[in-house]
């Protein structure tokens, strides 16, 4: 089966390189083993949140200059992370999901334990500030649904109370939830979502405004709206003051819908996605082009590209597996920048930033991996699988996986 | 240390579940029955416990539908419904009912009702017939009954095709399944029609029995172990003879080339890849240039393509679909990939026949909005899952394929006497 | 804290591992004062930190047949006294090809010598009944081990204590005796959270820290050489095993597999190490590497079995000779009246002994206070059940319908055992599971918060298993601080407890961080740092 191009993972990263490679008129595949990291997104993307120890607010791009030579952003060049990441907000909003942000300034949101963290593009309808004091002499009401342990008003109220806000807590209950709240275990937020629908729209704004009286806006978990935003808006059209989500953990509803809105909208474009199928080797040919790659669903049957994208992330993604003596890239066995072993992989502090989490393929100028110290001709690495960041620490995970996964899709297009 | 920890396999891959909880997004069931446990719990959770002490085995798991969508969403490759289906196989307490032993044989039933086919169909319609079966069965009386053939596809094919299709220079063995056997044999007669216009003699393996799909949902493991071992031994037989074992049901097809394995522990490895969707093989066979196909001009039709749970597993829902969209005439509609809710005799039953409309309601409101004029599905039970609750027709896709070929041309191309 | 100050107590008891807690409870069931004193919390130190072993004694048969005799006694009464704190598993000693059969002839013999019934058993027999079993074994014996869960033993203890009237403080340190002349009138302790110094007043105190006893001794002024072994094990995912896994050899590094709840535990090392380590257990690559090796030994499967954590605890060897492992040193039990010793007045050590023989040390640490106090009344806990573990008729008949209840319902028996009825559920609301592997709902963290003496996510992991499991607190321990915060109403306490909790969950998880706990903790990172934007609490190093 040949393709125009084929892109290895399903998230973030690959569904972006699919997209754009599938509307310059490419015949685009894409390949996933099993759902990807987008689905635990805060409703935030960040482009840099941390240079030098502190925190970065104004002029983000700028800072980025700061940053080490060998890093994503300066490979690119920062003028033209500044021109592809440009196109986000569009793409975004052509599959259906609304963000709002800017390069030249980071705003801040709100976690769920209460902190503030400066963010690039955030969700239309979750809770930001573009001053930490923005929050100063609000009233707000932090509003859940009863039984819902994945969200923590008090831990939130206690935040945004040091931020000078004066909040109040309350539950909220509709009988729609009975039924879920029967299982110990399913009353989470994705499958609340797929209860508010039709009725228990109206039902719970009239619940929230009973408790919400005086507040200047209502805050409450990202519970809303999994499949479309048409709950969301009915929600924010009943509710008398203006709602803000706060995304939950785990598989949050913001994270399910972007995914599942960009999946469709490549598929719209005509792209082929293949779920739940696993890439587990390629051939290379003498001249170092990848040819074909073999999955486990297509058996004997590969497929075939003229330029092939990697995005398959870091530990978490399988793009990287630790054995107890060595980490390796599972597909090709791309060269990586891993030296040693595993005493050298992890700092005893949680929180220290851990070697492990810089680790990925090496490449040259265009993010093109190599094997063996050869550059592969035709395959571009995206996103978490690149070495030489830490995105956690940095707060940029999203900003290289955007702007590589733009690039590579630049690069396969052209 | 280079042969410790180079994997953290287990049984079924239960200990590589990181609890990341995706796989509960993606349950069809967990949405509308709080007494499941949902994926996670039944799942890799459970296992734990039912390894420390097998008392910890939850009836519930009997909700689960096998549809594995949560083993495709899972990002760590965890079984996650083959370690379901396990436990179920071993701690589930009591034997099955005579209704799901019934439900579960389906060659016998099919035997039967395909010899008194005409009274069969005719009583399993009649309303007092469905309440003693609501009652006493607790089969649901809402369930319209899928109509058994006067005649079975072998008895056809033996009769009629056998001799014709010896004569073709290269073959393909058929798993038929159950379906076109006793319910429908016209599919089978459109796979013959298809193959044999591509060059292909179609033969049959030798005393085929039921893929076991059935019987392993309802526990009966022996028999569904025996049928196995009996399959198992005519596909090596028709592999022996150089034959790619075809198969229309992607339900079939995937049992015979996971489930064997994974839960009856019947080794199929030297086979596996010799078992197939027929889709797939045709594909392969025009995509490579060994094969051409013409297709009639006047066929014009709008189809939407329904993704069988199974097929999505077996990861092949483009080979169907590339076919159906080689059709000049067909308008391609491709159906959000949803679960219909009846995984096969799951729905039949009484006491799930709520949650399995329930789980198909979303998948029945997109097939009604898209205007199609049928759906294309790879799956029976989907088949009549869907014409039940939406009255809008469903066809294999080598059913479509049968009706849009150009026979004589596509022969031609072939060179087919 | 107060009303213990102005108390005057027949018995101060310093340590809430299994020792101190069952000193506690000996002296409070003979009906004298008590109060428990814990530096940190209960199970913090070497009751902890150990394999789970209920002892046979089959291990020491040959080298040390009085405390062989000793455990499978003990054995014998926890099984009655303790039911739900200990499995009847069962234990195999297989003799591998390069052991040699020689040894299990002495080994069954010596056994026998001690009353400990061993069964030799066909290799075949032995693989029917263990199927985890190394395939390769020549030889096999079986013997009455079994598990044994030391944080609820020693709750149980704890509860028992209280019911009888003692007092518990938690999260306080001696810092000094308080003395007249030749004896000891009570203790100044320090509160660990807030640094307040108060005294408590007591007849006897009984020194039952453990390897802190030996500090503990200093400040009273007499010395107790006690050396600190470092023992390293591994926790597997989940059970590989269903018996007991022993090498039947002489004693040796990671010889026994044991399984304790979901999961199983191989162990251990010994390691003579300096008294500054003992507040911080590393374990080693080498260590690590060690396990393994060996651990597969016993039963193949560990070598594909994802490993959750490391650990190690610290024995406290009373010094016998000059061994530098320290694995000839009798475990036997060290009761020391200080009077006769080092003419001290009202200050007993009790040390040496292990897990198994906790009751028995309580017993004897007991009899001598009660001489002291010249108080004759007999030692009733061998026979009085354990809280928990009482026969009850409406326990029989939970046990009778145990078919029909919830998978967590069933847990929190296993943990609590009758108590388990005390757990009460308002509404589905507090059904729903905080840790979805241990199977810990919000009614048994309500239950733990309002009876177990629980102040942070560390005290409600020992007493519940919440974040015990395979996502080692990825799910469970948001949702845990947030409990304790509604339960406590201490917010800022509540984050810095939750940042605490993770790094001490990644302090077990970094020795072993490959596959698949590699994948779970840049996951728990991303959540935890990333989504939630917790980071370190600031200034003071919390303890636990």
């Amino acid at each position: 089966m040949k393709f125009d191009n084929i892109i290895i993972g399903g998230g973030l990263s690959g569904l972006v390189a699919g997209i754009e490679s599938q509307r310059a008129g490419k015949a685009t595949a894409i390949i996933s083993a099993g759902q990807s990291a987008l689905h635990f997104w805060s409703g935030s993307f960040e482009f840099l949140g941390e240079a030098d120890g502190e925190t970065v607010v104004e002029n983000p791009l700028a800072m980025a200059e700061r940053l080490p030579e060998s890093h994503p952003y300066h490979k690119i060049g920062i003028p033209k992370v500044r021109s592809l990441l440009s196109r986000v907000a569009p793409l975004l909003n052509e599959a259906g999901i609304k963000v709002n942000g800017s390069l030249e300034r980071n705003h801040y949101r709100l976690t769920p334990l209460g902190f503030l963290k400066p963010a690039w593009l955030t969700l239309d309808d979750y809770l930001t500030a573009e001053h930490p004091d923005d929050f100063r002499g609000k009233r707000l009401a932090v509003v859940n649904i009863l039984g819902y342990i994945d969200f923590y008003p008090r831990f939130l109220s206690h935040g945004l109370s040091k931020l000078g806000a004066e909040c109040f807590t309350a539950e909220v209950d509709i009988p729609q939830l009975d039924t879920l709240r029967k299982s110990t275990t399913e009353m989470r937020a994705t499958n609340i979502s797929r209860f508010l629908d039709g009725d228990a729209v109206e039902l719970l704004a009239k619940k929230i405004n009973e408790v919400s009286a005086g507040a200047d806006a209502v805050i409450m978990p990202a519970v809303v709206g999994i499949f479309s935003d048409d709950p969301v808006m009915r929600l924010r059209k009943g509710v008398d003051r203006p709602v803000y989500f706060i995304a939950t953990t785990p598989a949050s509803v913001p994270g399910v819908r972007c995914q599942l809105s960009l999946r469709d909208y490549f598929i719209r474009l005509g792209g082929t996605f293949m779920p739940g199928d696993t890439v587990v080797k390629g051939d290379i040919s003498s001249s170092h082009r990848l040819e074909r790659v073999f999955t486990v669903n297509f058996g004997d049957m590969p497929l075939e590209a003229g330029n092939f994208v990697i995005s398959t992330g870091s530990f978490f993604g399988h793009g990287l597996i630790a054995n107890i003596d060595r980490v390796y890239e599972p597909v090709l066995g791309l060269d990586l920048n891993v030296t040693g072993g595993r005493t050298g992989w992890y700092d005893e502090n949680f929180y220290a930033p851990q070697p492990y989490m810089q680790y990925g393929v090496v490449t040259d100028s265009l993010f093109r991996p190599a094997l063996k110290g050869e550059t592969i001709d035709n395959l571009y690495a995206t996103g978490a699988l690149l070495a030489g960041f830490n995105a956690l620490k940095e707060g940029s995970g999203a900003g290289i996986t955007l702007a590589t996964a733009l690039h590579a899709a630049s690069c396969i297009t052209n | 240390m280079m042969n410790l920890q180079q994997q953290n396999i287990s049984d079924n891959n239960f200990e590589s579940c990181i609890k990341c909880t995706i796989c509960t997004v993606y349950c069809p069931v967990t949405a509308v029955n709080p007494d499941y446990p949902g994926p996670k719990q039944a799942g890799p959770d459970g296992e734990r416990y039912r390894l420390k002490r097998p008392f910890f085995y939850d009836e519930a798991l009997k909700y689960c539908l096998n549809c594995k969508r949560c083993e495709v969403a899972c990002p760590n490759d965890v079984k996650i419904g083959d370690i379901i289906q396990a436990a179920r196989i071993k701690y589930a307490h009591g034997k099955p009912s005579l209704r799901d032993t019934l439900l579960a044989n389906t060659d016998f039933m099919g035997n039967m009702a395909t010899a008194m086919a005409p009274v069969v169909n005719f009583s399993l319609g009649l309303k007092p017939v469905k309440l003693i079966m609501d009652k006493v069965l607790k089969i649901d009386d809402h369930r319209t009954f899928p109509k058994y053939a006067s005649q079975k596809f072998e008895t056809w094919y033996r009769h009629e095709a056998a001799a014709e299709q010896e004569a073709f220079p290269r073959h393909v063995s058929f798993f038929h399944g159950c379906y076109v056997n006793y319910n429908y044999p016209q599919l089978g007669k459109d796979l013959l029609k298809v193959m044999n216009a591509l060059g292909y003699g179609v033969r049959l393996l030798d005393r085929e029995k039921c893929c076991g799909v059935a019987k392993i949902a309802n526990r009966c493991i022996d028999e569904a172990t025996r049928d196995g071992e009996n399959n198992l031994r005519a596909i090596r037989e028709a592999v022996d003879r150089g034959d790619e074992v075809l198969a229309t049901s992607s339900t079939c097809c995937f049992t015979l080339r996971d489930e064997y394995p994974h839960l009856l522990h019947l080794e199929n490895k030297d086979v596996r890849d010799h078992i197939q969707l027929a889709t797939r093989f045709i594909f392969n066979l025009l995509d490579t240039g060994k094969a051409k196909i013409a297709f009639r001009e006047d066929y014009h039709k709008k189809i939407a393509y329904h993704v069988p749970c199974h097929m999505e597993k077996l990861g092949w829902t483009i080979y169907s679909t590339s076919l159906l969209k080689m059709i000049p005439g067909v308008e391609f509609i491709n159906l959000p990939s949803h679960c219909c809710g009846i995984a096969g005799t799951y729905g039949f039953k009484k006491e799930y026949y709520s949650y399995s409309q329930a789980i198909g309601q979303p998948l029945f409101d997109s097939i009604l909005k898209s205007g199609c004029d049928f759906v294309a599905c790879d799956c029976e039970t989907c088949k009549w899952q869907i014409e039940m609750s939406t009255q809008v027709p469903v066809f294999n896709p080598i059913s479509v394929l049968a009706e849009a070929i150009d026979e004589e041309a596509t022969k031609k191309l072939n060179r087919v006497e | 804290m107060e009303n213990a100050t102005h108390k005057e107590y027949d018995v101060i008891v310093i340590g809430g591992g299994a020792t101190g807690a069952g000193t506690a409870r000996d002296c409070a069931m003979r009906g004298l004062k008590t109060i428990l004193i814990e530096r940190l919390d209960f199970t913090a130190g070497a009751t902890g930190r150990n394999h789970g072993l209920l002892h046979s004694g089959a291990r020491y048969a040959h080298t040390d047949p009085e405390s062989a005799a000793e455990c499978i006694k003990e054995n014998m009464i926890l099984r009655r006294i303790a039911r739900h704190c200990v499995e009847e598993t069962g234990g195999l000693f297989i003799t591998l090809p390069e052991d040699s059969l020689d040894y299990q002839d002495a080994f069954v013999k010596d056994c026998f010598a001690s009353g400990i019934q061993a069964d030799v058993l066909d290799p075949r027999e032995a693989i029917e009944m263990e199927p985890s079993v190394n395939p390769d074994l020549i030889g096999a014996v079986k013997v009455p081990d079994g598990s044994i869960d030391p944080f609820r033993l020693t709750t149980a203890n704890v509860l028992a204590a209280r019911l009888n009237g003692a007092d518990i403080v938690t999260y306080h340190e001696i810092v000094g005796f308080i003395k007249e002349a030749d004896r000891i009138l009570g203790v100044k302790i320090k509160s660990i959270h807030t640094g307040e110094i108060s005294e408590i007043y007591g007849k006897v105190t009984i020194n039952a820290a453990g390897i802190w006893g030996h500090h503990v001794a200093q400040l009273a002024g007499v010395t107790v050489n006690m050396y600190p072994a470092k023992g390293a094990l591994l926790i597997f995912g989940h059970r590989v095993n269903n018996m007991v896994i022993n090498r039947c050899r002489k004693p040796a590094d990671a010889d026994i597999l044991v399984p304790g709840d979901t999961i199983c535990v191989v162990g251990t090392t010994s390691t003579r190490i300096p008294f500054e380590d003992i507040d911080k257990m590393d374990v080693t690559p080498d260590e690590v590497d060690l396990l393994l090796r060996e651990g597969i030994k016993l039963s193949p499967a560990l070598a594909y079995t994802r490993v959750l954590r490391a650990y190690a605890g610290v024995r406290p060897l009373v010094a016998a000779d000059n061994d530098p492992t320290g694995r000839s040193i009798s475990r036997g039990i060290v009761c020391l009246d200080h009077a006769t010793r080092d003419g001290l007045e009202g200050f007993i050590t009790i040390t040496g002994g292990k897990l198994i023989t906790y009751r028995l040390m309580a017993e004897d640490a007991t009899d001598l206070a009660c001489k002291k106090l010249g108080i004759d009344r007999p030692c009733t806990t061998a026979e009085v059940p354990l809280p928990g573990s009482e026969p009850d008729a409406k326990d029989e008949e939970r046990r009778a319908h145990i078919i029909e209840l919830s998978t967590e319902q069933k847990a929190a028996e296993g943990r609590h055992g009758s108590w388990s009825g005390k757990i009460e559920s308002k509404s589905d609301a507090d059904d729903a599971l905080v840790c979805e592997c241990e199977q810990v709902s919000v009614a048994e963290v309500n239950y733990a918060m309002d009876e177990l003496n629980v102040h942070n996510l560390v005290n409600l992991r020992r007493r519940t298993r919440l974040g015990m499991g395979t996502c080692q607190g990825e799910l469970c321990a948001c949702r845990g601080a947030g409990l304790l915060e509604r339960h406590d109403k201490c917010t800022q306490r509540s984050l810095d407890d939750l940042s605490y909790f993770m790094n001490e969950r990644w302090h077990g998880m970094y020795p072993v961080c490959w596959g698949e706990t590699l994948c779970e903790v840049q996951f728990t990172s991303w959540l935890y740092q990333g989504v939630m934007g917790l980071s370190e609490c600031p200034g003071k190093e919390q303890t636990s």
